[in-house]
């Protein structure tokens, strides 16, 4: 199955890209490393944020690895670098 | 009673007292402020003239009442939280409060707010240099940061 997913970009991630906001077939159920792969591969300047970010899936905080998510047209699934609140 | 939690985030200049006003209370003895301001700092040679503040916003709301629902669990004595953010490109102010009935309890809950604050909530700084150039920050408090390298729990 494939999900029509809403891929927000923040911060370090918008310059990378060039993009803040996009929409992307995914493949689900995924894990949140292969969404990352998929992610690396539209546009492989995000990986200066390797092992430097994570995902965050309708909301919740992700980290990049094995973890599985299902995903639905629309859901929202953000790249999270490191935060610089407060 | 869940006592309100107004917080927000704003691009409008920020009123300390409208803050304080939002978490008075007459059974309040204590109320506990936290105004972050800006460094005037300078990095190698270079001087910081502004800071540019960005927010998943929809999500930083999210993440602010867990985080306000954590600080009621530790300090049920906690009556009101208000937290007041900016966003977009700021000089000062960030006007935090926390009010109690007796100080200990807000001195307490108001460090936390601003330490689970700068782990978890997704909002992002750049500063800007007099040199034209920028760089996003990183807090040391977030678990994905560079500067936490020896961290790799999962969030």
């Amino acid at each position: 199955m494939t999900a029509q997913v809403c891929v927000l970009y923040f911060a370090k991630s918008v310059e990378l890209t060039g993009v803040k906001e996009e929409i992307v077939a995914v493949p689900t159920p995924i894990s949140s490393r292969d969404v990352w792969r998929l992610l690396l591969q539209r546009h492989q300047r995000l990986s200066v944020l390797q092992d430097q970010v994570v995902l965050a899936v309708r909301q919740q905080y992700v980290a990049v690895g094995d973890q599985v998510v299902t995903l639905a047209d629309g859901d929202e699934v953000a790249v999270v670098p490191p935060l610089s609140g407060g | 009673d869940a006592a309100s939690t107004p917080t927000s985030l704003s691009r409008d200049w920020l009123s300390v007292q409208e803050v304080v006003d939002a978490v008075s209370s007459s059974s309040c003895g204590a109320i506990s402020v936290f105004i972050g301001t800006t460094r005037e700092d300078e990095l190698d040679g270079r001087k910081v003239i502004g800071l540019e503040y960005e927010a998943y916003e929809l999500m930083a709301q999210s993440e602010f009442t867990k985080l306000c629902a954590d600080i009621r669990e530790r300090w049920p004595t906690v009556t009101h939280i208000c937290v007041h953010h900016r966003l977009g490109w700021v000089r000062p102010v960030l006007p935090w409060q926390i009010s109690s009935p007796h100080r200990h309890d807000s001195q307490q809950a108001i460090q936390r707010c601003i330490d689970q604050l700068k782990a978890n909530i997704p909002i992002w700084k750049k500063e800007v240099y007099d040199t034209q150039d920028s760089s996003w920050k990183e807090n040391a408090e977030c678990s994905w940061s560079t500067r936490n390298k020896s961290s790799s729990e999962s969030v």
